[in-house]
């Protein structure tokens, strides 16, 4: 009997090619998209799920009020926290980065995170070889590799044991070697390519008993009978005992206290949640909105339904094609249960078919899918059983709907009726057209989502970020010579050549450089009896001649005055506003108690030294020598530029021969901090035009069965003396209306959800009416496309030949 | 043996409703050949339906070989059908997907036929139907007479004791219907009981007995010899 299925189940697939490209086609290439997203969602929701710890460890971060969070602490936090709280907490760990590696005469671009000592019993990095995760950093000359840095630095030697050399403020020091542990996965927000112990970081010795300075990061792992609520409870004492200052202040200023009535508190942040929270997460690997990966799977739901609905459909509809086989078969005493098997078992057999076909799509897209949405994402994500099963279970699932429905509908059909031939496609037509307008309406939310997000995202990429983005280049300095000398050096090598127009350089990078990292640093202080906070940046002269910055009050920095490389400062129109004072030219600013105040000699226009999701903060630019200069801004002429680049690194590598020239346009580098909202929107662009084109192809496979159904009507009408227009106009408008139904259903949900997408943004745009309009004609435009083709056709066919074949 | 008492057939559409069958009576017994005639739309194949199984009766009682069945569900008809009950339509019915051979074999894949008895079986229907020949043919590439010799070789493959056809040589020439005719008489010659829808006087002439219908009421029975 199942040879009899088997046969008669390719012989239909066979004589109805169409159908069944249709249907194979579109759910392979559903199961495939499904498949792309899938993976994209799970790998961003998996991240840092591979420590053993994890749901014991915990970010700090601090947060004013309602809405402020700040991830950076000071020192002394830490030892008070391990006195405070033995019990609770079983580790904590601090993390800073910096430093540049040298291994006999060759110096490395490396990661190079300070770390303390139980960061590997802490954080799962597994060892490779050399000393165990509780001794590998035991000593303050220790460092530990990745297998990878290790390889690169040491070639085919045995690095344990090795020294190497690593370059702070104060000079070269030796580091010797201790463990080799696994490169990270993909999925971790660490990122780093050596370890040594935050102690031997020189600023520690000046910050150890500094309460002012919030250089570093914590990351705790707490008891496994402590939870996050109850040990958040235990850091408001903290704060009332250890921060009781900054609390007066922040009282005294009137500050709005958060929900539980706490002007000041120090917070946990669980480490799963460290890749999607945008403020506190890791600056190496952008973080995500939560809502992203989820979003992406109900985009993945959206295609499997649309493939579902056409799979019914054309099935429903081909069934009617069948009826005489179902007829005879229950004449013949095949049971309804039978048949539904043996419907059921086909479409089965079709979605299996599609599975390994979109299996394969997925596997062979991957690469290409990687590289242009910059995913990290793995197919050996599929090696899990769990992932396996529930990808399995989810196919049967679907499977059972959209294969079960059809197979329940024909093993239904009348025997006397489909014996005597009158079973009609009209039956089913307010199922089919119920799912032909959820289909369109999911695939007209999709078009309205997407036409807004891109609009959204080049909103903020067209934004004029008030400096010049596009003729500057930042170099990162990580060589063996200091900032300031290179800087130095630069000048003189450079200041003759036409092409190079001005050269300054900062502490702080604009957007992500190829280094990858991001800094921010906030200094607080009192002014005039209130707080100030201000983002705080080391620069150079000529800071706002290179980045064209307006000027709008006082001077800029300049050689002839001495002071301006100790006390000046100049400060942004938020700043100003912040200061309060009528004229904030010759205002003076006690930022360090022990030291000279420092003076506001000069006003410029806001411009936005962040990314556009925050508004622009006040910001303090000072030439203080105390500080160094991480980045070589250049600016050049616009004209032949690829000369000039690499003019740029040609100079740079002779005056710097251990040191590798990462320079970047500073337009590159702000986009890179839009990187992930723009992979998301592209990836949801293209899962929306499969969306479309899934949607489409099951129209057009309806219409091409309906105009068979009427092909005698049509040629009746013809006879009778219609005209082709008025047929064509006829055939379309049936399928027009459920269009227009979809689009009025998805009009309003789309407005509804990209409204709550645009609350995150501070800059964003305002939904325009045309959107909806441009979406529904877009959806009208297609869906008339498809249809007319095929009522286009049938019009045209002689009457004489449509009648006939009736 | 087949009995029917008071039989009733009500179609109730939302707009109108048609009595069908008004009270009809009538035993066959085994081996008889049964000619059933009367106008279009007087309810003869709604009889046929009943008597094959097909469709329950409104009202009535209908013994199949001593077994009540009005009022039995779907299922238990279906078991009941298989094997016993032949089908022959106007219209063939043959499933276009599947070849000569393929649905002449389909009632013994039914009855869970073991495979060498089920090949024995369908060749000899296929060689009695004088349509061995064609076995390896789908419907489409047979004319009328073959696509209809082929349904009775599927009507009889199964060996029933009652063969019900509903005018099966109405879309039939003269010549391929007198072919018909004949392989019907020989199979009610060997004992198979047939009970036929016809409109034509001729071949309702085989039959040993005509059941006259009108208005879903069995007017006259004339019987030949
Ligand atoms: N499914 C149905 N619903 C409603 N009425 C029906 C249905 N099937 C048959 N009828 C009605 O029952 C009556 C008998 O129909 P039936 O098909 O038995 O006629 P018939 O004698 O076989 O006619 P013909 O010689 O044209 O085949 C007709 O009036 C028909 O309209
Ligand atoms: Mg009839």
């Amino acid at each position: 009997m199942l040879h009899n299925y088997l046969k008669i189940a390719f012989r239909n697939l066979w004589k109805h090619k169409t159908y069944t490209l249709i249907n194979t086609v579109g759910l392979a290439v559903a199961f495939g998209s499904c498949l792309l997203l899938f993976l994209t969602a799970y790998h961003e929701l998996s991240f840092d799920n591979f420590h053993t710890n994890g749901k014991n460890i915990y970010q700090l971060y601090n947060q004013t009020g309602l809405s402020n969070k700040g991830v950076p602490m000071p020192a002394p936090l830490t030892t008070a926290l391990k006195k405070e709280f033995p019990q609770d907490i079983k580790h904590i760990v601090r993390v800073v980065s910096g430093g540049t590696i040298r291994y006999g005469d060759k110096s490395f671009s490396k990661t190079v995170r300070y770390v303390d000592e139980p960061f590997l019993q802490v954080f799962s990095f597994p060892t490779q070889r050399g000393a165990r995760p509780e001794s590998a950093l035991s000593s303050l000359s220790s460092v530990v590799l990745t297998e990878t840095a290790a390889k690169d630095i040491f070639g085919s030697e045995n690095p344990i044991g090795k020294t190497l050399s690593l370059q702070d403020e104060t000079g070269w020091k030796p580091f010797v070697v201790s463990s080799i542990v696994a490169d990270y996965p993909d999925n971790s927000s660490f990122r780093f390519d050596m370890l040594v112990r935050f102690e031997a970081d020189p600023t520690y010795q000046l910050n150890k008993d500094n309460w002012d300075d919030s250089y570093h990061t914590v990351f705790l792992q707490l008891a496994d009978n402590v939870t996050q609520a109850s040990f958040e409870q235990k850091l408001r004492g903290v704060v009332k005992k250890y921060y009781a200052g900054n609390l007066s202040n922040l009282k005294r200023d009137g500050s709005q206290p958060d929900e539980n009535g706490d002007l000041y508190s120090l917070r946990l942040l669980p480490l799963r949640d460290l890749h999607f929270d945008p403020e506190v997460g890791t600056a190496e690997v952008p973080p995500v909105k939560k809502s992203y990966p989820y979003l992406l799977l109900i985009v993945a739901g959206f295609i499997v339904v649309i493939a579902c609905i056409n799979f019914i459909n054309l099935s429903t509809a081909r069934s009617l094609t069948r009826s005489r086989e179902v007829g005879m078969r229950k004449a013949l005493g095949a049971l309804k249960s039978q048949l539904f098997l043996q419907f059921w078992g086909e479409a089965l057999l079709i979605s299996l078919f599609a599975l390994t076909l979109g299996g394969l799509l997925t596997y062979g897209l991957l690469p290409v899918f990687k590289q242009v949405f910059r995913s990290t994402t793995s197919f050996s994500y599929f090696q899990q059983p769990a992932i396996l099963i529930s990808l399995l279970i989810g196919f049967l699932l679907i499977t059972f709907v959209a294969g079960g429905y059809p197979a329940w509908f024909m093993a239904r059909f009348n025997t006397i009726k489909v014996l005597k031939g009158g079973i009609s496609l009209n039956r089913t037509s307010i199922l089919r057209n119920t799912l032909l307008v959820v289909q369109f309406a999911i695939a007209t939310l999709l078009i309205t989502c997407t036409v807004i997000a891109w609009q959204q995202i080049n909103f903020l990429r067209k934004m004029p970020l008030g400096y010049n983005e596009d003729q500057v280049i930042s170099i990162p300095i990580r060589g063996s010579i200091n900032g300031r000398q290179m800087l130095r050096l630069l000048r003189d090598r450079l200041s003759q050549q036409p092409r190079i127009l001005s050269i300054t350089g900062a502490y702080k990078n604009f957007g992500r450089g190829l280094d990858g990292s991001t800094v921010t640093s906030i200094m607080g202080f009192e002014h005039n009896n209130h707080s100030v906070q201000s983002h705080w940046q080391i620069v150079d002269y000529d800071y706002l001649k290179t980045l064209d910055l307006r000027l709008i009050a006082g001077r800029d920095f300049s050689r002839e005055y001495a002071t301006d490389t100790t006390t000046s400062v100049i400060i942004n129109e938020a700043m100003a506003k912040a200061l309060g004072d009528r004229n904030p030219i010759g205002a003076l600013m006690q930022v360090d108690s022990g030291r000279a105040p420092l003076q506001v000699v000069g006003v410029v226009k806001d411009y936005h030294h962040e990314s556009l999701k925050r508004k622009i903060q006040p910001n303090t630019l000072i030439m203080d020598q105390g500080w160094p200069i991480g980045y070589a801004l250049v600016k050049i002429a616009p004209d032949n530029v690829p000369a000039t680049m690499a003019m740029l690194k040609k100079t740079w590598e002779e005056l710097d021969p251990n040191s590798t020239f990462q320079g970047s346009f500073l337009d590159e580098n702000t986009d890179r901090l839009y990187k992930a909202e723009e992979r998301l929107s592209q990836l949801f662009i293209s899962a929306a035009i499969v969306a479309i084109v899934l949607s489409c192809l099951g129209l057009f496979a309806i219409a091409v069965m309906v105009m068979t159904q009427r092909t005698k009507e049509v040629g009746i009408r013809k006879v009778l003396g219609a005209s082709v227009l008025s047929i064509v106009a006829l055939l379309s408008n049936d399928f027009l209306k459920l269009v227009v139904a979809g689009i009025v259903i998805a009009s309003p949900v789309a407005w509804y959800f990209m409204n709550q997408w645009l609350q995150d943004f501070a800059y964003k745009i305002d939904i325009e009416w045309w959107v909806f309009v441009l979406a529904g004609l877009l959806a009208i435009g297609i869906a008339l496309l498809t249809v007319s083709f095929q009522s286009v056709k049938a019009a045209l066919m002689n009457p004489v030949k449509s009648l006939r074949t009736e | 043996m087949i009995q029917t008492v008071n039989l009733q057939k009500l179609f109730a559409t939302e707009e109108v409703e048609t009595t069908a069958l008004h009270g009809i009576s009538m035993d066959v017994r085994d081996g008889e050949f049964v000619a059933i005639m009367g106008p279009s739309g007087c309810g003869k194949s709604t009889l046929l339906n009943i008597l094959g199984l097909l469709d329950n009766p409104t009202a009535g009682e209908y013994h199949f070989y001593g077994t009540e069945v009005s009022r039995m569900s779907e299922r238990q008809r279906a078991q009941l059908r298989k094997g016993s009950i032949g089908f022959v339509f106007q219209s063939f019915n043959l499933i276009d997907e599947l070849t000569v051979y393929e649905n002449v074999e389909l009632p013994l894949l039914y009855l869970k036929t073991p495979a060498d008895e089920r090949k024995a079986r369908v060749e000899e229907a296929l060689t009695r139907m004088n349509i061995m020949h064609r076995r390896n043919h789908f419907p489409q590439q047979l004319s009328g007479g073959q696509q209809q010799r082929t349904a009775i070789a599927r009507a009889v493959v199964a060996k029933p004791k009652l063969i019900l056809a509903d005018e099966p040589t109405g879309n039939l020439d003269s010549a391929n219907g007198e072919e018909v005719m004949k392989l019907l008489m020989q199979l009610n010659d060997e004992g198979t009981t047939i009970i036929m829808v016809t409109h034509s006087p001729y071949d309702a002439g085989f039959a040993h007995r005509i059941v006259n219908l009108f208005d879903g009421k069995i007017v006259t029975e004339n019987f030949h010899v």
